[in-house]
C-alpha cells in the first residue's frame, strides 16, 4: 500500500480584500490514492475552486493558506519558488475552469501546447516539443493539421480538448480538472468524459474532478466528496454516496438532477429553499440548517464534524 | 389536442436561413393551452433561433408562426414584432442577472410591463401580488431592492414575476435554469409547473437538459440540425425513444437508468453544410451497426425523411423507424 | 411607488457623497474649485471693476509695470491696471466660459450620440458622417475661421468650442449606446412591447448618465484651456478680461522679457488650478463609478 498521490490535511484559505476576511475553505481533509479519482461536488460559494488552485499555489498573493498539502511526497506549501515551478504542470496539472477562454487567441493551438514543455524544461528543444504537441493533439481526439489552428477556429468541445492536451504536456501524475464539461454539450460531455477516462488508464494519471453536477461524477470518479460552505459535509465511494447520500444536502444535490424514467420524479422538481451560503456570511451552527428539511434545534449550536456514516463513508450532520 | 381547441402558438415549416447556414431547415410545432412543451437539442440544433423567431427576435426567411390562430407578418422586423404588443405572451430569460437593468428597483422591473400598456390604477396590488406568486414574499420587502441585492434564483422570479403580471397564456423560456445553482433549479422548475397547474399556463421551454424535460414538461421536441426529429409525450421519447438521435443522447445522459452507452463521434454538422439524404446519417448508429435490411440502409444516405407534419403528435423522422412500423 | 424609487435614488446620492468624502484626491478637487468658484462669485466684493479700465488705472495714479511690492497685491501691468482686479473677474470669464461651453457641447454630444447609437442604421451613418468630418477638421484653422465670421464675442467662443468639441462626446456616447443596447433587460423591455422613448428613458439614459457626467467633467476643463488658448491667440473678446486675454497681453507686451512675473503667473497658476481641480473631481466620480478601476491588478 503506496503513500497518497495527493494528501490534504486541515486546509484553510482565506481571501483577504477590502479588508475583510473571507474564509473560502475550513478546514479540508481527503486523501487520494495513486491511480485513484475524486469528484469533488459542489455549488458557487463551497470553496472547490479554491481548493483545486491552492493545490498548485495559485491563489492570488495575500491570500491566507494554511495546513498542509502533500503532493508527489512534496510538501507543496512550503517549496521555494524553484521547487515550486518543478512540481507545478509536472506532478500536477490543472484545467482551469471557464478554460475555454483561457486560451491565448493569438498563438496557435499547437504553440500554446507545446509551451509548458519549453517552461519546464521537459522537452529538448523546439522541435521535439511541436512533435510532442501532435503526438498530444492525435491523442485527444484532435487531427495534427490542428496544431496550426488558433483557437477561435476550433469549436468548444475542441478547445477543451485542447487544454486537456494541454495539461498533459509534461506528463503530470495528478490532473485537476475544474468544471471541464460545464459549458459543453450532452454528446460532447460524454466524449470528454470518455477521453478523460480512456487518458487515466493510460497514462496511469490520478484524478481529481470538480463540478456540481453529481451525476457526472458518479461515471468519472471511483470516490466522491461534496463541499459545503468551505467545508467537506459527505464523503464515500461515488456510487454509494449518490445512490444513498447521508446528509440532507447531498440528497438534495442528487436530487436536482433527476433520474429519466423515475416516477417520483416525474413533474415533480425537487429543490431547497433560500441560497448556497456566502463564505463570508456563515449561519450559526451547522450552515445548512436554514435550508434543511431534517433541521432540528440542536442544529443551531455547533458546526456537526465529519463522522462515519458507512464502511469508508462519512458525513457531517447530526443525524448520521 | 381536441379538434377545435386553437394552439397557443403554432409553428408550420419554418425556414431560417444565414446566407448558406440553415439554422431552422423546415421545424413544425404546436403547444396547447395548458401544456409545457420542452424543445430540447445540443448547440447547433437551432432551438435557439428557433424560439428567437417565435419570440419575434429574429426574422424567419420562410414559414409561418401563428399566435392564438393569428398568423405573424413575417415580412418585415416591425411585423414580427407585433407579438411583443400581446401580452398574452412573455418570455423567460437565461440570464436572469442580465435581464435585470441594474438601475431599477424590483417594482419598477415588474411594474415596467403594466405601465408600458398604460397605467392600471392597483398597480402596487398587481405587482406585490406577481411576486408573491413567484415566491418572493412578502412582496413589499422587495419592492425597493435592486438587482445586485438580491441572489441568481430571486432574480429568475423576478423576471418570472414580470412576466406572470402580464397574466400570459403563453412563456417562451429559453434555459430558464442553465445558469443558477443546482440546488435552486428544483425549486424555479416548481414554480413554473405550479403557474401551469394554477391559471393553465402554457409553456414552450428551450433547453439542453432532458432532465428538466423529465421534471416538467408533458411533451418533448427533439431537434437536430434544424429540423424537429422526433416528437412526443414525454414518457414516451425519455423512456421510449424511437429516434436513433434520441436514442444517443438519451443513453450518455448520467442520470439515465442502465442503457448503454452510444457515444456518437464528432460533432453535430456545420448547418452550412448539412448531409445529403437523412441529416444525422454519417454518424447515426443504428446505421452503422449494420443490423438495418437494406431497403432501410439503402435509404439513408440518399433520401431526406422530411420534416414532421405540423400537427404529428408523436412521430420520429427515421426510415428506420417509419418503415419498420409500417411492416409491424 | 415612485417614493420608493426616490427614496432609493436618494440613498444612491448620499453614498455617493459618501465615498467621494472619504477620497483625499476628490476632496482637493472640490475645495481648489470651491475657492475659485468663491472668487469668480465674490468678484465685485474682492476687486472693484472699475481698475480693468485702463483709464481709471491712469487716473488711480497706479504705476506701469509696478510689482507687487509697490502694488499690492499682484501688481500691475503695461498700462496700470490692476492685475488682481484681472485675476478676480478673469476668473469669471474662464469659469463661465468653460461651463457654458461644456454644457452646449454635452448637450449636441449627447443627443448626436444617443440617437446615432439607437437609431442606428443610415442616419446613425449620416450622423457619424458628420461627426467624423468634425473630427477630422483641424481645430485651430476651424476656429479662427469662425472667429473671423463670427466676430469676437464671448457667445461666439462658445459657440466654437461647443461646435468642435461635441463630436469626441458623440462617439463616446455612441459607443456606450450600443453596448448598453445588446444588454438583456433592453430585449426583455421589447419583449414587453416598450417603444423606443420609452426604451431610452428607462434604459439607455439611466445607463450613460453615468458616462455623461463624467465626460462632463472632464470637458469643463478642456473648454477652459481651449478659450485660453483662442484668447492667447487674440481670437478672444477684446473687452472681456478672461485669464487666456490676460496672458495674451502679458506675453504681447513683453512680460516675459522683463520678468513681470506677476503679470503672467496669477492667471497661468489660475488655469492649472481649475484643470487640476476639475480632473481630480472627474477621476474621483470614475473611480466611484467604477470601483474595478482602483483596484488595477
Amino acid at each position: 500500500m503506496s503513500e497518497p498521490l495527493l494528501s490534504i490535511r486541515d486546509l484553510t484559505i482565506t481571501y483577504h480584500g477590502h479588508g475583510e476576511a473571507v474564509p473560502a475553505v475550513r478546514g479540508v481533509s481527503f486523501d487520494i490514492e495513486r491511480g485513484g479519482s475524486l469528484g469533488l461536488a459542489g455549488e458557487s460559494g463551497c470553496g472547490k475552486s479554491t481548493l483545486a488552485n491552492s493545490l498548485l499555489r495559485l491563489l492570488p498573493a495575500g491570500t491566507d493558506v494554511k495546513g498542509q498539502i502533500i503532493l508527489d511526497g512534496q510538501d507543496v506549501l512550503n517549496l521555494s519558488p524553484g521547487g515550486l515551478r518543478a512540481v507545478r504542470w509536472t506532478s500536477g496539472a490543472i484545467i482551469f475552469q471557464g478554460a475555454l477562454h483561457a486560451l491565448n487567441p493569438v498563438q496557435t493551438v499547437g504553440d500554446q501546447i507545446a509551451e509548458p514543455m519549453l517552461v519546464h524544461e521537459t522537452a529538448a528543444s523546439d522541435s521535439v516539443a511541436r512533435d510532442k504537441a501532435i503526438d498530444l493533439l492525435r491523442r485527444v481526439g484532435l487531427p495534427a493539421a490542428r496544431a496550426d489552428s488558433y483557437p477561435h477556429q476550433l469549436s468548444g468541445g475542441q478547445r477543451q480538448r485542447v487544454l486537456i492536451a494541454m495539461a498533459l504536456a509534461c506528463d503530470p501524475h495528478l490532473l485537476i480538472a475544474d468544471e471541464p464539461t460545464t459549458a459543453l454539450d450532452l454528446m460532447v460531455q460524454a466524449q470528454v468524459l470518455a477521453l478523460l477516462d480512456d487518458l487515466k488508464q493510460e497514462r496511469e494519471l490520478t484524478l481529481m474532478f470538480i463540478t456540481h453536477d453529481l451525476s457526472v461524477l458518479t461515471y468519472a470518479c471511483q470516490r466522491l466528496a461534496i463541499m459545503y460552505a468551505g467545508r467537506i459535509v459527505e464523503e464515500g465511494p461515488a456510487w454509494d454516496v449518490f445512490a444513498g447520500p447521508s446528509h440532507p444536502y447531498t440528497r438534495a444535490l442528487a436530487a436536482a438532477f433527476p433520474t429519466i424514467g423515475d416516477v417520483s420524479s416525474r413533474m415533480a422538481p425537487s429543490g431547497l429553499g433560500g441560497d448556497p451560503p456566502t463564505p463570508g456570511n456563515l449561519p450559526q451552527g451547522c450552515p445548512f440548517h436554514p435550508r434543511c428539511p431534517l433541521a432540528r434545534d440542536e442544529c443551531l449550536v455547533a458546526e456537526p464534524e465529519l463522522r462515519s456514516s458507512g464502511i469508508g463513508r462519512s458525513a457531517a450532520c447530526i443525524l448520521v | 389536442m381536441h379538434p377545435g381547441v386553437t394552439p397557443l402558438v403554432e409553428v408550420e415549416d419554418l425556414h431560417v436561413h444565414f446566407g448558406a447556414a440553415r439554422a431552422v431547415d423546415g421545424a413544425s410545432l404546436q403547444v396547447a393551452p395548458g401544456e409545457v412543451l420542452a424543445l430540447v437539442g445540443e448547440s447547433g440544433s437551432g432551438k435557439t433561433t428557433l424560439i428567437r423567431a417565435i419570440q419575434g427576435l429574429q426574422k424567419p426567411t420562410s414559414g409561418e408562426i401563428r399566435v392564438e390562430g393569428t398568423p405573424v407578418d413575417n415580412r418585415s422586423r416591425r411585423q414580427i414584432q407585433m407579438i411583443f404588443h400581446n401580452p398574452a405572451v412573455q418570455m423567460v430569460f437565461q440570464d436572469p442577472t442580465g435581464a435585470l437593468n441594474p438601475r431599477q428597483t424590483i417594482y419598477e422591473i415588474v411594474a415596467e410591463g403594466l405601465r408600458i400598456h398604460g397605467q392600471p390604477k392597483d398597480e402596487a396590488e398587481r405587482v406585490a401580488q406577481a411576486l408573491s406568486r413567484a415566491g418572493l414574499r412578502p412582496p413589499e420587502r422587495f419592492f425597493q431592492f435592486y438587482p445586485h441585492e438580491i441572489s441568481g434564483g430571486q432574480r429568475q422570479r423576478v423576471v418570472i414575476a414580470g412576466a406572470m403580471v402580464m397574466e400570459p397564456r403563453l412563456l417562451l423560456a429559453d434555459e430558464p435554469v442553465a445558469s443558477l445553482d443546482a440546488s435552486i433549479r428544483g425549486e424555479i422548475l416548481a414554480l413554473m409547473r405550479h403557474l401551469v397547474d394554477d391559471v393553465g399556463l402554457a409553456i414552450l421551454v428551450v433547453t439542453h437538459d432532458l432532465g428538466l424535460a423529465w421534471n416538467i414538461a408533458d411533451r418533448v421536441a427533439v431537434m437536430y440540425l434544424g429540423r424537429i426529429v422526433e416528437t412526443g409525450p414525454t414518457e414516451q421519447i425519455l423512456d421510449d425513444p424511437k429516434h436513433p438521435y434520441t436514442r444517443a443522447l438519451l443513453s450518455v445522459v448520467p442520470e439515465t437508468r442502465e442503457m448503454e452507452q452510444q457515444i456518437l463521434v464528432g460533432e453535430i454538422p456545420d448547418p452550412a453544410r448539412i448531409p445529403e439524404g437523412c441529416r444525422f446519417h454519417p454518424r447515426c448508429p443504428l446505421l452503422q451497426s449494420g443490423t438495418l435490411p437494406a431497403e432501410i440502409s439503402g435509404r439513408c444516405p440518399t433520401d431526406d425523411p422530411g420534416p414532421l407534419a405540423v400537427g404529428a403528435t408523436s412521430a420520429a423522422a427515421c426510415w428506420a423507424v417509419s418503415m419498420l412500423a409500417a411492416d409491424g | 411607488m415612485n417614493s420608493i424609487a426616490m427614496q432609493r435614488r436618494r440613498a444612491t446620492a448620499a453614498r455617493v457623497w459618501r465615498q467621494f468624502r472619504d477620497s483625499r484626491q476628490g476632496m482637493i478637487g472640490l475645495g481648489v474649485l470651491g475657492v475659485f468658484v468663491l472668487i469668480a462669485l465674490a468678484a465685485p466684493l474682492l476687486a472693484d471693476i472699475r481698475e480693468l479700465n485702463p483709464v481709471f488705472a491712469r487716473s488711480s495714479g497706479n504705476p506701469q509695470w509696478g510689482s507687487p511690492e509697490v502694488f499690492a497685491p499682484l501688481g500691475t501691468d503695461h498700462i496700470r491696471r490692476s492685475v488682481w482686479a484681472q485675476f478676480v473677474w478673469g476668473s469669471r470669464v474662464s469659469l463661465f466660459v468653460g461651463l457654458a461651453a461644456t454644457i452646449l457641447t454635452i448637450l449636441i454630444g449627447s443627443v448626436v450620440g444617443i440617437v446615432s447609437g439607437f437609431v442606428g442604421g443610415k442616419i446613425d451613418g449620416f450622423l457619424m458622417r458628420i461627426t467624423e468630418w468634425f473630427l477630422v477638421i483641424p481645430f485651430l484653422p476651424l476656429a479662427i475661421v469662425l472667429a473671423s465670421i463670427l466676430g469676437r464675442s464671448v457667445w461666439n467662443i462658445i459657440f466654437v468650442i461647443g461646435i468642435t468639441s461635441w463630436p469626441s462626446t458623440a462617439r463616446l456616447l455612441r459607443a456606450q449606446v450600443l453596448t448598453v443596447k445588446q444588454r438583456l433587460f433592453v430585449d426583455r423591455a421589447r419583449s414587453l412591447g416598450a417603444g423606443g422613448p420609452h426604451i431610452v428613458a428607462h434604459h439607455i439614459l439611466p445607463n450613460v448618465s453615468g458616462l455623461i457626467l463624467a465626460n462632463a467633467t472632464l470637458a469643463v476643463p478642456i473648454s477652459i484651456l481651449t478659450e485660453t488658448t483662442l484668447s492667447f491667440l487674440g481670437l478672444g473678446d477684446p473687452s472681456s478680461a478672461s485669464w487666456g486675454k490676460t496672458l495674451e497681453e502679458a506675453f504681447v507686451n513683453g512680460a516675459m522679457v522683463r520678468n513681470a512675473w506677476w503679470y503672467f503667473l496669477p492667471a497661468g497658476l489660475g488655469i492649472l488650478a481649475v484643470v487640476l481641480a476639475f480632473t481630480l473631481i472627474g477621476r474621483t466620480l470614475e473611480d466611484i463609478a467604477n470601483p474595478r478601476l482602483r483596484r488595477g491588478r
